[in-house]
């Protein structure tokens, strides 16, 4: 089965020198899907403080879904809750899932997050704001971000322009847009001016384990195939066989009980 | 009348069933607690580390059940006659090990209220579909494989012909199914490779698994045997056990090759001497649960002694357990938080394997599981076929 990939249609740009730790868009995300703030499906993700006094420094970024163009998380779940629709979008399907947490493992950037405290949990992750996009309106916090870190757009704009920034502002970016090629290219784009490990982003590699996944589950049934037939033959060989044996025996016996009569 | 019946039969139960009956109802009574209040409160299960020591147990015994469709397959497929007797008591171990994944699997799952999606909307590309399936549809067969023993004392003793005639392609799909998943169980983790540790992290997680469920099944048998030898005085023959004991440093000397073999091409042996806790846990696993038994069932004066086949099936055992705790647990690098099981975490695990001893002893008690004659096999064995390995027919 050809897997396609294709390039996503929306992209976000994250841009970590303007992100002030003000937490606007967790509130909004959290208004806009109708959740507690422990289970917002953003968080700040930070450098810690840095420097010797004075000079002390600390860098944050808001920190949500990649939505990868081969997204782990839909190739691992279960039950195919977690889905990339045509629009790039890793949709999740909170009417499906059986909560086996498997996409928490299975995610490379550790996202999707639990309702640890509900009876009867969901998956906490973020859907692009899928539903208002549908009508013609940006993400939730895309929109409340008061300095702009986090901008929304078309995927091919947003990758010009965390280009466009690095090259007009040497010196102020590290030079590496992040997303751009990380776990097979995904649908959230970073920049910024302290490498990525230090803001604690995982080093993800460039193709999806979800690529090595399919290798061997989509070789599985071949296998079982196989295994049927050979297991099958090797029973009828052996039966066949020993009966030979048994019947060669009792000829023997046969014979030697004739020549006993003689 | 049937009352009295029933109270004199309970009088006449053993202490430690009742020992038993109170584990496994404590833990039963804690996890309908867990879930009636979620796994929040009880369970120390996070975002970090969202699969705990429930799913390590289910791996590992998973494994350990392995030794139903190693059996299986030797006996019904290879048709090595002499193991026949050990066929019953496996395939009940098997059958139970596999009941108790089930309960603690519907206990992990969030949602256990709609576990039938599991059915209703497969992913084919996940691996924990090919597990689930498989196990449902192998667990069904080892009922199908254990049914004679329970009906032949019964009204339904007509079905056992009918039993008996399917049973060749129903173990030939069942060998394939456990093939299928204990294999699975290792893919599960291929996708997870930024956090498995690279000691255990490999493309061929599942062969490693595998072969291992192989040596666990294994030495599952042997050990079993052993300790029913000693508990109720019924067992295998000790030539029976050699027999299936002199596979073991084969498969484990396969095993440790692969292992070796696979970080030397990923050129990760100096994984091997950097020290700390990884490669302590690496070396522990592969020279108690691999390297020691190779040497000991090596050894005829081994493989002829109940006491030292239990001794070498029991490092083994070890080894393949510390392994699955080890690929779903201590070798997972989850980002900062180290994961401890909550008190009811481990109380529901202990409940369970409880409620699973009990069963396996009141079946054991009721039904002829070490008992090797009845009336279809004797049937079937009219016209004896003598065995390919020389050993007589009659001991099947
Ligand atoms: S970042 Fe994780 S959760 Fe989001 S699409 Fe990629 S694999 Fe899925
Ligand atoms: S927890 Fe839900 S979304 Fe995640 S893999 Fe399991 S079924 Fe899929
Ligand atoms: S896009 Fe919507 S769901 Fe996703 S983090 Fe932003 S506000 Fe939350």
């Amino acid at each position: 089965m050809a897997h396609e990939i294709t390039a996503p249609h929306y992209g976000f740009l994250i841009d970590a020198s303007l992100c002030i730790d003000c937490r606007t868009c967790m509130v909004s995300c959290s208004v806009e899907n109708n959740v507690s703030m422990d289970t917002t499906r953003i968080w700040i993700e930070e450098t810690g403080v840095t420097g010797t006094f004075p000079d002390l420094k600390r860098y944050t970024v808001p920190y949500h879904c990649m939505h990868c163009v081969d997204p782990s998380c839909a190739s691992a779940c279960t039950v195919g809750a977690l889905h990339r629709n045509e629009e790039g979008i890793v949709t999740y399907d909170k009417d499906i899932c059986i909560g086996c947490r498997y996409c928490m493992y299975a995610c490379p950037f550790e996202v999707p997050n639990y309702e640890w405290e509900a009876t009867l949990p969901l998956v906490v992750k973020c859907d692009m704001c899928a539903a208002r996009l549908d009508e013609g309106q940006q993400p939730a916090c895309a929109t409340t971000c008061p300095t702009g870190a986090i901008r929304f757009g078309l995927y091919e704009d947003m990758l010009a322009e965390a280009h466009r920034m690095i090259n007009e502002n040497p010196g102020k970016y590290v030079n590496h847009v992040y997303g751009e090629e990380e776990n097979g290219g995904t649908a959230t784009l970073y920049i910024s001016p302290v490498p990525f490990e230090e803001l604690g982003f995982p080093i993800a590699g460039t193709s999806s384990p979800a690529y090595s996944n399919r290798l061997v589950t989509e070789g599985t049934p071949l296998v079982a195939g196989a295994m049927l037939v050979g297991l099958s033959g090797a029973y009828l060989t052996i039966k066949h066989l020993k009966e030979e044996a048994a019947a060669e025996r009792r000829e023997a016996e046969h014979a030697h009980a004739g020549e006993d009569h003689e | 009348m049937i009352l009295r019946r029933v109270i004199a039969e309970l009088r006449a139960m053993p202490k430690f069933i009742y020992v038993l009956a109170a584990i496994a109802a404590f833990g039963i009574g804690v996890g309908l607690y867990r879930m009636a209040v979620g796994l929040g409160p009880t369970t120390n299960l996070t975002d970090e580390s969202p699969w705990g020591i429930w799913i390590s147990f289910d791996l590992a015994t998973v494994a350990l059940s392995g030794g139903a469709f190693t059996l299986a397959a030797l006996v019904y497929v290879f048709q090595f006659d002499s193991l026949h007797a050990a066929v019953r008591p496996t395939v009940l171990a098997g059958l139970l090990g596999y009941s108790s994944v089930l309960v603690i699997l519907l206990f992990d799952l969030g949602r256990w209220d709609r576990f039938y999606n599991v059915f209703l909307h497969p992913n084919f590309s996940s691996a924990l579909l090919e597990v689930s399936w498989c196990i449902a549809a192998y667990s069904t067969i080892l009922i199908y494989e254990f049914s004679p023993v329970l009906l032949q004392n019964s009204r339904l003793k007509w079905l056992l012909p009918t039993i008996k005639k399917y049973l060749i392609p129903l173990v030939i799909v069942g060998v394939t199914l456990s093939t299928m998943h204990q294999s699975s169980l290792g893919t599960l983790f291929v996708i997870m490779s930024p956090r498995v540790h690279p000691l255990w992290y490999s493309m061929l997680l599942p062969v490693f698994f595998l072969v291992s469920s192989l040596a666990a099944g294994i030495s599952m048998v042997i050990a079993g045997a052993t300790v029913s030898y000693w508990l109720f005085g019924r067992s295998l023959k000790i030539k029976t056990l050699s027999q299936l004991s002199w596979f073991l440093p084969w498969i484990l000397g396969f095993y440790l090759v692969l292992k070796f073999g696979e970080l030397i091409i990923a050129n990760e042996l100096d994984l091997l001497t950097e020290g700390g806790r990884y490669t302590a846990l690496f070396w522990t696993e592969l020279i108690i649960g691999a390297a020691i038994p190779i040497m000991l069932f090596a050894m005829k004066q081994v493989r002829t002694s109940r006491a030292a086949s239990l001794f070498g099936a029991s490092l083994v055992l070890g080894g393949v357990i510390l392994n699955r705790f080890d690929v779903t647990w201590f070798g997972m690098k989850a980002s900062g938080a180290s994961y401890t099981p909550h008190w009811m975490e481990v109380a529901l695990l202990v409940g369970v394997l409880s409620g699973v001893v009990l069963v396996y002893s009141l079946i054991a008690r009721y039904f002829p599981v070490y008992e090797e004659t009845y009336a279809v096999e004797r049937a079937a064995k009219a016209a004896p076929a003598p065995a390919l390995d020389g050993a007589r027919p009659a001991e099947a």
